[in-house]
């Protein structure tokens, strides 16, 4: 039941509302439709972000993806958290390591989907960032491809979805904007600092496609 | 049957041109298929891109101004919408116009639907009185006076270049006292388009022919004084053999007329020409394949239409 839902939500409802409407082009889709479980990571400008990825997922497994969401932003009201766990299928973790035993800890959280055979979306900056800068992206990437190294992980570049819903802003407006899937990065080596460089330079050279 | 595909109830003078238009494209697609088996290429293989947009516009176009005064305000007001868009992607608008950005959008729904009711004095008034009061006082609403008056300037005017131009074709079609016999409206919208792309190949033609001195260096260096004469007299010269899609019976009106639409479909080439050069892009977008976005093909029709609408009322009706 949950699983028609995203998919009427996420496949029909919000990819025909955000192609027709809003004027978002997604490009090089197929690319998605030769994994089964994957991670995405993506540049993070807008809250329109998750909802763009969710919808160019391919229908078969809309379901099994799950955006990675702070829980201190998102889920501090009960309705929010409940309408991002239905309706975005996000998971929500806290943003810092566990600091007592008994604190969820964030990587668990994602390693524990990955084992199940579900896909995530991450965004390495941690938060919406200013347009066209790219932040430092934080280290939670590099730890699960450390943990996962054969899992693809597919960079996504978006372009110019700030235009539709800036930061701060919650009135969405039609402006076109594109997101772009890349090949799936195959890293050089497995060391923390080389996996985020190569995670940041694939992200832009997506964009570039 | 004769609902869904009008085109077999239209008068004989509609049904010739539209047999003309698809002439012209069938012959140029078999013509384009043997130049690309004799001489493969990568400009032959562009002009084929642009040939098969031309297919899918041609078929649309027709489709909408032919089939109904419904059927052409929905797709006008599609147009309308997707220009609009495309103009909005490249303009630094500040974060405090979001809500007159809104109304701005929201303006296309209600110009269109005055123009199907046929209530031209609404029609008329909406955005050039109304909406250029309502749109800088949204404006004002935000709070924000810093580079207010920029926005005060582009919003309206971007209305009139995505909206009020485009909508007066709708108007043709939907003018109560124009289309007593509604093949006078359609007819008039088919020469409208007719002239205004003929027009746009003339310029490129004598241009490219002829063109040495250039009319606008520094906004558009393909525009030459040759191609804008050309264009100006071959579009009346083909405007008056056309003639007959319009209810005009004196010849000077047609030249006239043709002429009108020549001029100012160059206007509007060279407008939406400097505003592309100022947000710094080649096209407007990338939405129909060799021809950049939807705002790179009308462009000519944006500043046409009006003028062409308010020249036919004057020498009809008054």
């Amino acid at each position: 039941m949950r699983k028609l839902l995203l998919i009427f939500i996420h496949s029909i409802l919000w990819r025909t509302f955000l192609r027709r409407i809003i004027g978002v082009k997604f490009v090089n889709r197929h690319i998605l439709k030769s994994y089964d479980q994957f991670i995405i990571i993506a540049n993070h400008n807008s809250h329109l972000d998750s909802m763009a990825i969710m919808s160019s997922m391919p229908m078969q497994i809309v379901h099994k993806v799950h955006p990675i969401a702070a829980e201190d932003f998102f889920g501090d009201k009960s309705t929010k958290e409940f309408m991002m766990k239905n309706f975005i299928n996000a998971v929500l973790i806290p943003r810092k390591k566990p600091e007592k035993p008994g604190d969820p800890d964030p990587l668990q959280i994602m390693s524990d989907l990955m084992n199940k055979g579900e896909s995530i979306i991450l965004f390495p900056e941690g938060t919406r960032g200013e347009p066209g800068v790219m932040q430092k992206f934080k280290a939670g990437i590099a730890l699960m491809v450390q943990r996962y190294p054969d899992i693809p992980v597919i960079p996504v570049y978006l372009d110019g979805l700030h235009k539709s819903m800036p930061k701060g802003i919650n009135l969405m407006l039609p402006s076109n904007s594109k997101l772009y899937i890349g090949d799936a990065i195959s890293f050089r080596s497995l060391e923390k600092d080389v996996i985020l460089e190569d995670a940041l330079d694939a992200i832009l050279s997506a964009h570039q496609e | 049957m004769n609902k869904l595909f009008p085109f077999f109830d239209l008068e004989g003078h509609l049904q010739m041109v539209v047999v003309v238009i698809f002439s012209i494209l069938i012959f140029s697609s078999v013509m384009f298929a043997f130049w690309r088996k004799l001489k493969p290429g990568d400009l032959i293989d562009e002009m084929i891109v642009r040939l098969r947009s031309w297919w899918v516009i041609c078929l649309i176009f027709i489709y909408a101004a032919l089939s109904g005064p419904l059927a052409t305000c929905i797709g006008l007001c599609i147009l309308s919408f997707l220009a609009l868009r495309e103009l909005y992607t490249h303009m630094r608008l500040r974060r405090s116009d979001r809500i007159a950005l809104l109304v701005c959008y929201l303006c296309i729904p209600f110009q269109y639907y005055f123009a199907y009711m046929g209530w031209y004095n609404l029609f008329m008034s909406f955005l050039p009185v109304f909406m250029f009061i309502t749109v800088p006082f949204f404006l004002v609403l935000s709070g924000d006076t810093k580079d207010i008056v920029r926005s005060m300037g582009i919003m309206p005017s971007s209305l009139m270049l995505g909206i009020f131009g485009i909508s007066h074709m709708a108007m043709l079609v939907c003018h109560p006292e124009m289309n007593e016999d509604p093949a006078v409206g359609k007819g008039l919208l088919l020469f409208l388009i007719f002239l205004t792309q003929i027009n746009d190949v003339m310029q490129f033609t004598f241009g490219k022919i002829f063109g040495k001195h250039k009319i606008l260096p520094t906004v558009s260096p393909n525009k030459t004084w040759e191609g804008f004469i050309g264009g100006l007299a071959g579009t009346s010269v083909v405007g008056y053999y056309m003639g007959f899609l319009t209810p005009l019976e004196e010849w000077w009106h047609l030249v006239l007329l043709s002429f009108s639409v020549a001029l100012f479909g160059f206007i509007g080439d060279a407008i939406v020409s400097a505003i592309k050069r100022d947000f710094g892009v080649k096209d407007m977008g990338d939405a129909i394949p060799g021809h950049g976005g939807y705002l790179d093909r009308i462009d000519s029709l944006t500043t046409s239409a009006s003028p062409f609408f308010h020249i036919v009322y004057l020498m009809l009706l008054v």
